[in-house]
């Protein structure tokens, strides 16, 4: 396994923030050096979404600071961060239904010189030959693992630095998700960082260097993902310590 | 019944339902890259109407200057709609803030018209003078208008990387600004193109509707029907919603008569709200919880 | 009765002030001003009757009417024809003005119509169409209206034959519409208005059915502008279509949004202030609708409050920043009283479909009465769908849901109050613009016995509704500890106070069955904990208490019974330590 040494690539310093006056993140510091992959682990409610949302650039901080390569990421919005290199693939499997799957890709680069953009759609077609079939087809007659890997592609043709994934196995049989996920090992291998919030967490431990667990809005544990007795340890972040008395209410 | 009066009917039925469509195009334009409706679609049909009038007609500015400047005075119009009556309440889409906001533009810019410009219906001028009887441009010209319109629409989403993008815009708002795709300078471009449509609705119907300032308020209406026939947001539905609606309004008025038409297209309008409240064509629902 | 109990509270007199000096000027205007004035008060006298009544829909419903200046125009026109007797026999003027009032009402709910299921904007269309289409009406029927020529207005006998005899009808129908408005604005009915403009989603979960609510109010509204048609055409003498511009319609609505929603105060001054405003600035006089306008646009976009907002000085007091929510459990079986029949929450075999998703696959879950049920699961697996089953947001495609022995009908949320079924949400849905008070007596709004007539005529049993409302709502919020906060706009509290509201807002049912979206999410461990204690000793009550959260430490702690759901199917159902040793359901978390 590789040292990271050196500056990180993401360098997230206390953040806070929320939806208005609901409060999630209460100061949250991770990071992520170039071509690491870290998973991002905790419950449901944890703020795993919201860390992302707020990382790339659609929830406003109320304290603390977000370092891309180098840059505070204060101010920017969504389509900054995605052109600095910091890509965001959201929860859901959202793609444009009314639109071609190639269509789809084609928006993915929106940015890109116009000559460039056949380029980094072929090759992302080359990652997922199962949606290059379907090139022609409607976004909305996707299968839902199928919708994943444009999600994934639409990520790809950005030529990301760090592509963020949000529960990109969610929804999908056991054989799609092991497709999926493999996709970020291959991404690890062209050297593009990961940061994967999954629910998956023997799988999500299996592809990553490094994990993170969330829980109320706090990071409660950071590890390396072959560390000894860390299947227990993120047991206990997800269903709170055993010692307590499971019965004992205050009565 | 003879047939000069079927020819008659289906002439203006349709001219007037091109023009109803078009400003429901208008309103669907403006809906779809920011989910607001906005007052001033009717407003910007009415001075497609008078700017043209204006310009041509009182300034004596060539023909096709005069289209060229509506049109450029109209999207600047849609574009301004957007800055001061739609990007500051969006936040707050919830509140309906936006249905005041463009009210209030609307207002205003109808008052500055009646105030500037007449409060009396003032001639158009003849833009081609093509045509005589039910074949006359001032029937055709609005049609004309209304498919030009479609077969642009067509070819800036089918064609386009701007136009897929305004369709990934009105279809997942979120997900496109997460994509990175300029959402705030699409919705501007949106309105822009919106304002230009209504000026284009209001400069086609202006020799059958007149350079008069209180058309703003009556396509507001009748231009929101085809609306909420067709579906919020739904091009094709407006227009087929467009010109059934003039057709009907037409028949109606040569039947029982111009007051009772509007009753009839009130009557239409509310029970079809009431029956089918995502209109006719495209549902559209919303989850609340 | 009411009256004199609540005139006591100098709250109440110093509320009152402001319509008193307004009173005293009107009364005094007679012996300072000449006639020119009596016709600019009688006009204000005269849209305020309309606007009072508009009130309730556009500032307290939230129900943009853009149109109704079409009110006033039927309301003048079927006076005007009756009195003149050129179509029927001449009626005598009381009746004219009843039947008026009756095509007002009919035409007020006619409009309305599209509000009850459509969106703010296809409303606001809607009466600008019925507008446009009235005047067009009244411009072609010209054997009844006079078409362009118009006809005359209704004449008065003495003594209201002279502009200050007239003043002084049209003053006192402006203070008896304030008095009928201001009854049904500080009513449940009232309260019901607002929380259906600004959190209809909790309308509903507290039994509130919006048809029900807005139909007297359009049927109000619509007679009340009738009536001030009548007196305008008296006014003007003799009505054209002309008389009844779309800009009186602007000025009727912008006098509402100016003096702020939700106020009667402010749309008063709103309305007294446009109505002389053209009068003092003449040459603006045709600029008059683009200033309205302007004024409208900067209202909305700098003070969405309005002058009510602005003259509100009570609420820019600071709270005090160190604050502390400390329930009294203690006092709950007194809001238990009448203690609710113990009633078990059933689901039997729910399955519901979006599209090809089973988002329910046959789920079974029991809730029994004084039980604390914890409903967990991971994302997606089906938790806030099956509450919204329970709460009929959603009609199940299988099975069916029961309290005790009867099913619960399918779809209607606005049925579950009124079946002793409580909740609260996953986002606080408050009416911000309200006090904290008055947010939890919306509560408690179908359990008034005052109909809508009584509350309008504020007969005896509006007060004694009052009264017991607003004792329970303060023990509620005594339990829940926030009886400090009574007095603040439910805005202004922190998130977490707000879901301490809500359970308030929902004890005012002493519900059979309360169900808990996430109540935990956001507090600190203090609230958490305290929090806890609440829903225990609310459960003790005989309260079946429904509990979806992610806190797992929480669940454990407070629940005796837990289900869990994956993929829309009970994956394990048991105590606390069977469930947290379960281990499958460890697995379905850990993604195993």
């Amino acid at each position: 396994m590789p040292t990271w040494a050196g500056e990180p690539l993401l360098d997230v310093q206390g953040l806070v923030s929320g939806y208005g006056k609901i409060g999630v993140l209460r100061g949250v510091s991770i990071s992520i050096h170039a071509g690491e992959v870290v998973a991002l682990l905790g419950p449901n409610g944890a703020g795993k979404t919201t860390l992302l949302r707020a990382i790339s650039g659609l929830l406003p901080w109320n304290a603390g600071d977000v370092v891309f390569g180098g840059r505070s990421l204060a101010g920017a919005g969504p389509r900054e961060t995605a052109r600095a290199g910091l890509v965001h693939a959201i929860e859901g499997h959202r793609i444009f239904t009314q639109q071609t799957v190639y269509d789809n890709l084609l928006l993915a680069a929106y940015d890109a010189p116009r000559a460039e953009r056949r380029r980094r759609i072929e090759e992302a077609f080359a990652v997922f030959p199962e949606i290059a079939d379907k090139r022609n087809d409607l976004g909305g007659a996707l299968s839902g693992g199928q919708r994943q890997m444009l999600v994934v592609a639409q990520g790809l043709v950005k030529q990301p630095r760090l592509l963020m994934l949000d529960e990109p196995s969610a929804g999908l049989a056991p054989v799609l998700v092991d497709r999926v996920l493999n996709v970020v090992s291959d991404l690890r291998s062209r050297g593009v960082a990961v940061l994967l919030v999954e629910q998956l967490v023997e799988k999500a431990l299996h592809g990553s260097d490094r994990i993170y667990a969330m829980a109320q809005g706090r990071i409660v544990l950071e590890s390396s993902a072959g560390a000894p007795g860390l299947a227990e340890r993120i047991e206990n972040v997800y269903f709170g310590h055993k010692a307590a008395d499971a019965t004992g209410g205050k009565s | 019944m003879e047939y000069a009066s079927v020819f008659s009917i289906l002439a203006t039925g349709l001219a007037m339902g091109a023009i109803y469509a078009l400003v429901g195009v208008t309103y669907n334009t403006m809906y779809s890259t920011s989910r607001v409706m906005s007052f001033t679609a009717g407003q910007l049909g009415m001075l497609g109407g008078v700017l043209g009038s204006a310009f041509v007609l009182r300034l004596g500015l060539p023909l096709v200057v005069g289209f060229a400047l509506t049109l450029a005075c109209c999207a600047t119009i849609g574009v301004v709609t957007e800055i001061v009556a739609v990007r500051p309440v969006l936040k707050s889409l919830d509140q309906h803030l936006y249905v005041l906001s463009t009210l209030a533009l609307s207002l205003m810019i109808q008052q500055v018209t009646a105030i500037e410009w007449s409060t009396e219906p003032q001639p158009f001028p003849r833009v081609f003078g093509i045509g005589s009887g039910v074949w006359d441009e001032k029937f055709w010209l609005p049609i004309a208008a209304c498919a030009l319109v479609t077969l642009f629409l067509e070819w800036l989403q089918k064609r386009t990387l701007v136009g897929r993008a305004f369709l990934a815009v009105a279809e997942d708002n979120f997900a496109a600004q997460v994509l990175g795709l300029p959402e705030r300078n699409l919705r501007i471009a949106g309105y822009a193109l919106a304002g230009a449509i209504g000026g284009l609705a209001g400069f086609a119907g202006g020799e059958l509707m007149l350079a008069f300032f209180a058309n703003g308020g009556f396509l507001n209406f009748y231009g929101f029907v085809p609306v909420a026939l067709g579906g919020l947001g739904n091009n094709r539905g407006s227009i087929v919603g467009g010109l059934a609606l003039g057709l009907f309004q037409q028949a109606a008025n040569f039947w029982v008569g111009g007051v009772f038409a509007s009753v009839a297209v009130f009557v239409v309008f509310i029970v079809v709200l009431l029956v089918a409240p995502q209109g006719l064509f495209g549902p559209t629902t919303a989850r609340r919880v | 009765m009411a009256i004199s109990e609540n005139a006591l509270k100098p709250a109440t007199i110093a509320s009152l002030a402001p319509f008193l000096a307004i009173g005293v000027v009107a009364v005094l205007l007679p012996f300072v001003g000449n006639d020119y004035w009596a016709v600019i008060g009688t006009r204000a006298a005269i849209y305020w009757v309309l606007v009072a009544g508009l009130n309730l829909i556009v500032g307290f419903a939230g129900q943009l009417a853009i149109g109704y200046v079409a009110l006033l125009t039927v309301g003048a026109y079927v006076t005007s024809i009756l009195a003149a007797g050129t179509v029927l026999p001449p009626v005598p003027l009381p009746l004219c003005f009843a039947a008026a009032a009756g095509v007002g009402a009919l035409f007020g709910v006619l409009v309305g119509l599209p509000a009850l299921r459509l969106r703010t904007f296809y409303f606001a269309i809607s009466t600008l169409g019925f507008a446009t289409i009235v005047t067009q009406i009244a411009l072609a029927w010209r054997s009844v209206t006079g078409g362009g020529v118009g006809l005359a207005g209704p004449e008065f006998p003495p003594p209201f034959n002279t502009a200050w005899g007239f003043y002084g009808l049209c003053l006192g129908a402006a203070s008896f519409a304030t008095w009928i408005s201001a009854n049904i604005a500080h009513s449940r009915f009232g309260r019901a208005l607002v929380a259906v403009r600004d959190a209809d989603v909790a309308a509903e979960a507290n039994g509130i059915s919006k048809a029900i609510l807005l139909i007297p109010i359009f049927l109000l509204g619509g007679a009340m502008a009738a009536v001030a048609g009548g007196l305008f055409a008296t006014l003007q003498t003799y009505i054209t279509p002309d008389a009844f511009t779309f800009d009186l319609s602007i000025m009727f609505f912008i006098a509402i949004l100016i003096g702020g929603r939700g106020s009667i105060l402010g749309p008063m001054i709103g309305t007294i202030v446009l109505t002389i405003l053209p009068e003092a600035a003449a040459p603006l006089a045709s600029w008059s609708t683009f200033l309205y306008a302007a004024l409208l646009l900067v209202i909305v976009l700098a003070v969405p409050g309005g002058i009510a907002d602005l003259i509100d000085f009570k609420n820019r007091r600071a709270i005090t920043e160190e604050r502390m929510i400390v329930p009294k459990p203690a006092l709950l079986p007194q809001l238990f009283a009448h203690r609710p029949t113990p009633a078990a929450l059933t689901l039997n075999g729910v399955v519901l479909a979006f599209g090809g998703v089973r988002a329910l696959d046959g789920v079974d879950i029991v809730v029994r009465p004084g039980e604390v049920h914890g409903l967990i699961g991971p994302n997606g697996s089906g938790k806030t769908t099956a509450l919204n089953v329970i709460s009929g947001y959603y009609a199940p495609q299988e099975g069916e849901a029961r309290i005790g022995g009867d099913p619960l009908p399918a779809g209607r949320p606005e049925l579950r109050a009124g079946l002793g079924i409580a909740r609260t949400f996953q986002r606080p849905r408050l009416v911000a613009a309200e006090t904290v008070l008055e947010n939890v007596m919306i509560g408690g709004t179908i359990s008034g016995r005052a109909g809508f007539l009584a509350t309008l005529l504020s007969l005896p049993g509006r007060g004694r509704d009052e009264r017991e409302l607003e004792a329970r709502a303060t023990r509620a919020l005594q339990a829940v500890g926030l009886e400090a906060l009574a007095g603040v706009k439910a805005g202004r509290l922190q998130h977490g106070e707000q879901r301490f509201v809500e359970i308030a807002r929902a004890l005012m049912l002493a519900p059979a069955i309360l169900m808990l979206d996430e109540p935990a999410a956001g507090l600190s461990s203090d609230e958490i904990r305290r929090l806890g204690e609440l829903i225990a000793e609310i459960a003790k009550q005989g309260v079946g208490v429904l509990l979806v959260e992610h806190h797992a430490d929480f669940i454990f702690e407070i629940c005796r019974h837990v289900t869990v759901l994956d993929q829309g199917r009970v994956l394990a159902a048991g105590t606390p330590a069977e469930i947290r040793s379960h281990r499958e359901v460890v697995d379905a978390y850990l993604g195993r």
